[in-house]
């Protein structure tokens, strides 16, 4: 069981990686799996998922378990072993 | 059935085809995606579609938009994509609405099913509530690039298209163009008849990932 993060379009490109697990038996919050992203992947994910002041970029989705943390406890949403956060830009063309 | 049909025959039962000839669409939105739709659902032989667009044809729908050609700049593209449509002389009656779609919007009471042809979230987000007050069902599509997502929206599914895409829509204008377009119109059609002519499997709260770069589709759960 791990902590289990996926990477969709643009991102699974520039990464040139599906996702990564993590080894997570105590709860973090997404800030704080952003940092531990950050460091695997040179700060991309910072850069990709927020804004400068810190809220959620627009134009991104994280889903923890298929939820938008939007509707959940937003960067404060807590995940640990066992879920799956799933992180992409989606496609707004038509 | 239609003697056109013939060479789809074997696909479908007796009963799925006699269904599939009385399906009536709605498609919102008669741009890249809209007009991929109605092309595709024409030639499978459904009853009826509706168009519904407000817009004109402008120079830049000319990479994607099927339908239309430069001799349609300025027209409704309703209008010019019925008249193109109607040119084939198939059986599927198609009928022009030049309308916004807002909430007070007063779907057809005929309707089968809403398709997505939208060109930004915050159009579906409306268009999605329109589908769940008159219990249809609704399948979305984005296209960006090389990449798209397809979601089919039941009449009785509590998850709807905002819990998933809250908080998406940018700034700046998508990069589309008319390979990629197709495709995920091609591929929106045929989900929504998956669902539509009872297969076994359809997209039933999941999103389907489309990634042309690498040749990859995948489906994300969100239960």
């Amino acid at each position: 069981m791990a902590l289990e993060v996926k990477f969709y379009s643009l991102f699974r490109i520039n990464l040139k990686t599906k996702g990564i697990e993590y080894q997570q038996e105590s709860e973090i919050t997404i800030t704080e799996l952003i940092k531990k992203l950050d460091q695997d992947f040179e700060g991309y994910f910072t850069q990709k998922l927020l804004e400068k002041d810190g809220t959620i970029a627009r134009g991104t989705i994280i889903l923890v378990n298929g939820k938008n943390i939007f509707h959940l406890n937003k960067l404060e949403t807590k995940v640990s072993d066992g879920d799956i956060v799933t992180l992409f830009p989606p496609s707004a063309g038509g | 059935m239609k003697a056109y049909l013939k060479r789809q025959q074997k696909l479908f039962s007796e009963a799925q085809q006699q269904r599939l000839e009385e399906l009536n669409i709605m498609i919102a939105g008669i741009g890249g995606l809209g007009t991929n739709q109605a092309l595709q659902l024409q030639r499978i032989g459904v009853n009826k579609i509706y168009l519904y667009d407000y817009d004109q044809v402008e120079v830049s729908n000319l990479n994607r938009q099927l339908c239309y050609g430069k001799k349609d700049i300025g027209r409704l593209k309703v209008e010019a994509a019925a008249e193109f449509l109607n040119e084939f002389d198939l059986e599927t009656e198609i009928i022009a609405r030049n309308e916004k779609i807002t909430l007070k919007t007063e779907v057809p009471e005929d309707i089968d099913i809403i398709f997505d042809g939208m060109d930004n979230f915050e159009s579906r987000f409306i268009l999605d509530q329109l589908a769940a007050e008159n219990g249809l069902p609704f399948i979305h599509a984005g296209i960006e690039e090389f990449f798209a997502q397809i979601m089919l929206v039941l009449p009785e599914s509590k998850l709807r298209l905002k819990d998933v895409f809250t908080g998406t829509d940018r700034k700046e204008l998508p990069a589309v163009f008319s390979p990629a377009v197709t495709v995920t119109a091609s591929i929106q059609v045929l989900e929504a008849l998956k669902y539509l002519l009872q297969f076994d499997e359809y997209l039933n709260e999941q999103l389907l990932h489309i990634d042309l770069l690498s040749n990859q589709m995948e489906i994300i759960d969100l239960k």
